[in-house]
């Protein structure tokens, strides 16, 4: 390569160009096979869905063209609308609490305390645990005689009512998940320079008001990171409403979720043209969501 | 040259394993009257107690049929999702079961082959099956299913608890005994236990409906009739008992269903079909209960839960998967099936075992539990608004007009 560069500049250039063109080549080469992979598991299956979902489908394939049929129904289906409803308001609700939970935990984690190696792990383990066997654990230990009630002195079938069903399973998700969302946020923490709470120090601040004033602001990008993540795994969730409710929804549509309604569409109306409308809107809704907060973020973090 | 010689080969050799194997399918198809090779068998996955049965079931068949191979394949999880991903991928089992509830989403959308030709060629009567049975799984006259077993609700009621509030279980036959009765055992009964356990859902409000005068649907199939009175007053008095605190939902009574509350004597009467039995008798065979017939107010109404052996269209061994349907739906096939009670024979020529009559009883007041195609929407509908009923946060009648509101437009109004 020195060689190269010493010779006139005329064949310099052009070995240059030559040298990135094979970079890129070799570069190309190199992502070729994950992008050939992610085509095929991804992008077709999007544009799959987007062709039958004008459509109805059945199970053997075409039954009748709709146009745009699928979709001008969807604005009128109240299940649809219920969904999406009970969807925003779950992952409003679990955003909030595992961003809270989670950052909480890995303020106090990053802190020097005796034996914080465990404490991470043990904080992260529900991450790793099944979520249908949390669920199914969680179904007795919030029966209406579970030993959650017998510890508050309540008497509340928290999954058996329509009023709580859907904040059972806030708290289930919000509590595995807080230990994913303390992994990241102790990422961020720990890329916050120490100056700046010696500088926070040295004026005198208390630890409450160097989190709200220093660390909770510092930590914007963590922030954006950790809620576009929960915003889209929030509006996906399937498993716990599907083992709560048995599949249905019940009791009284308090947990009929996107997923949930476009599954059971698929699968026992057998109109997978209806499903992939329902699965696209989904995506437009999280897309459009991603988008808002980019923007918000992104604007807050150039100020 | 060399890659291009073992190309060659391996072409060559494929050939002869092609050949090989379309050598032996249609030699054996010539030497056993097209009825040989594999057949694959699915449903979903069976206790243990079925599953013994049923593996005598196959094994008196590999008996017969020594040609054909059962590969039986039981489906654990979402037994309807999972068979559909198999019909899509065009690699469904040869014989499986179908719920009578989801035979009519299944069968128009092409997916099903109709038996009745194999049922002439080797002279198989369907006469001994219940007609009502058998009308499940018949679309536009033809068979697409011959029903294995099925069962229809009956009361059970714990006999202890019973004799302890001096009620009579045989006296309780009529919608008032019920109340009756009920007031009775509610002072017995211990803690936040209730005297009844109901299901929130219409796979039992519906026996109400019917015992009432009331229906779901007209008989054609292409309207709903679930907005009338007489359905008003059945779902008043079903919902009542809950307001009353005569009766509560498996949740509120920290079950998950009401057999395990008769098990847990958090209810001393619950209304469920002959699953119940091998439930008790394997989970709380220390708890006693007596087997009545449904109970009636204008008439007796009660559903008939049903389920097929059918064969795919896509199977591949047509021939070998109707020997099979034919020998389990046959007399000596269900003799075994149904020996140990754990099902209700669905062929009249086959005694039911003993202590069931509270079931054969009400039999002639079974309805099919069946609607229409695409009607699964309408009754997690008709469910998720019977919970909001019942927690008071919608009327029956309310409740009564959405469902027939979303039928109606499912059926095309």
């Amino acid at each position: 390569m020195a060689a190269t560069a010493t010779t006139s500049s005329a064949t310099g250039a052009r070995s240059i160009g030559g040298e990135r063109l094979k970079e890129t080549l070799v570069g190309y080469g190199f992502i070729a096979g994950p992008m050939l992979v992610y085509g095929l598991l991804f992008f077709y299956p999007i544009a799959y869905s987007i062709y039958i979902s004008r459509y109805d489908w059945g199970a053997l394939g075409k039954i009748s063209s709709r146009g745009s049929g699928n979709y001008r129904d969807l604005l009128h289906d109240h299940r649809f609308g219920l969904a999406v409803k009970n969807g925003l308001k779950f992952t409003i609700g679990f955003a909030v609490f595992s961003m809270a939970l989670g950052l909480f935990v890995a303020v106090v984690v990053n802190n020097a305390v005796r034996a914080r190696t465990f404490f991470r792990s043990a904080y992260y383990f529900p991450s790793i645990a099944s979520s249908a066997a949390i669920t199914a654990i969680a179904l007795f230990v919030l029966s209406a005689d579970g030993i959650f009630n017998k510890l508050t002195g309540l008497h509340h079938a928290w999954f058996g009512e329509s009023g709580t069903a859907l904040w059972a399973i806030v708290g289930l998700n919000s509590w595995t998940t807080s230990g994913t969302v303390m992994l990241f946020y102790l990422a961020y923490l720990q890329a916050i320079p120490t100056e700046v709470y010696e500088a926070a120090a040295i004026d005198g601040a208390g630890a409450w008001r160097t989190f709200w004033k220093v660390t909770f602001p510092l930590l914007k990008p963590g922030h954006f990171f950790v809620s576009t993540l929960l915003v889209i795994g929030g509006l996906k969730m399937f498993d716990q409403a599907f083992i709560a409710s048995g599949g249905s929804g019940g009791p009284n549509n308090s947990t009929l979720v996107p997923v949930l309604y476009l599954y059971r569409v698929a699968f026992y109306d057998v109109r997978f043209g209806y499903a992939a409308a329902i699965g696209l809107a989904l995506m437009l809704l999280m897309f459009t969501l991603t988008l808002i907060q980019r923007l918000t973020f992104g604007r807050a973090e150039a100020a | 040259m060399s890659r291009r010689r073992a190309f060659v080969a391996a072409a060559l050799a494929l050939t002869v394993v092609a050949a090989a194997v379309a050598g032996t399918s249609l030699g054996g198809a010539k030497k056993h009257h097209g009825a040989s090779g594999t057949v694959v068998l699915s449903g979903w996955a069976a206790n243990p107690d079925e599953l013994k049965l049923l593996k005598q079931v196959i094994r008196g068949f590999q008996k017969t049929y020594p040609q054909i191979k059962v590969d039986y394949q039981p489906i654990t999880g979402d037994y309807v999702a999972t068979m559909l991903a198999k019909f899509s991928a065009r690699q469904p089992p040869d014989v499986f079961y179908i719920d009578s509830n989801v035979f009519l989403d299944w069968v128009t959308q092409g997916l099903l082959d109709p038996l009745d030709s194999y049922a002439a060629a080797s002279k198989f009567s369907s006469k001994p099956f219940f007609p009502s049975l058998l009308n499940g799984f018949k679309y536009k006259g033809k068979i697409y299913g011959y029903p294995k077993d099925w069962s229809p609700l009956a009361m059970e009621v714990n006999t202890a608890l019973a004799a302890k509030a001096g009620v009579n279980p045989a006296k309780i036959k009529t919608w008032n005994d019920l109340t009756a009765a009920a007031k009775k055992l509610k002072p017995v009964m211990g803690g936040d236990a209730k005297p009844i356990c109901l299901n929130p859902s219409w796979d039992r409000a519906l026996a109400f409906v019917y015992q009432n005068g009331g229906s779901f649907l007209n008989p054609s199939k292409t309207k709903s009739t679930i907005d009338s009175p007489a359905a008003a007053a059945a779902m008043n008095y079903y919902v009542g008992l809950v307001k009353q605190g005569l009766a509560d939902i498996p949740a509120k009574l920290s079950v998950g269903w009401c057999g395990e509350a008769l098990g847990k004597q958090k209810a001393a009467i619950i209304f469920e079909g002959n699953w119940l039995f091998p439930f008790m008798a394997s989970t709380f065979p220390d708890v006693q209960f007596v087997t009545e017939r449904m109970i009636m107010n204008k008439q007796h109404g009660n559903l008939a839960f049903t389920v097929s052996y059918s064969m795919a269209k896509d199977s591949k061994n047509k021939p070998a998967a109707w020997q099979l349907i034919r020998y389990l739906v046959s007399k000596p096939g269900m003799k075994t099936w149904t020996s140990k009670g754990l099902a209700l024979p669905s062929r009249s020529d086959v005694p039911p075992v003993a202590g069931r009559s509270a079931f054969l009883q009400d039999a002639p007041a079974a309805h099919p539990w069946q609607f229409a195609p695409r009607f699964s929407q309408v009754i997690d509908t008709a469910n998720n608004d019977l919970s909001a009923v019942i927690e008071g946060k919608k009327s029956v009648s309310d409740m009564l007009k959405h469902i027939q509101d979303t039928a109606n437009s499912t059926l095309g109004h």
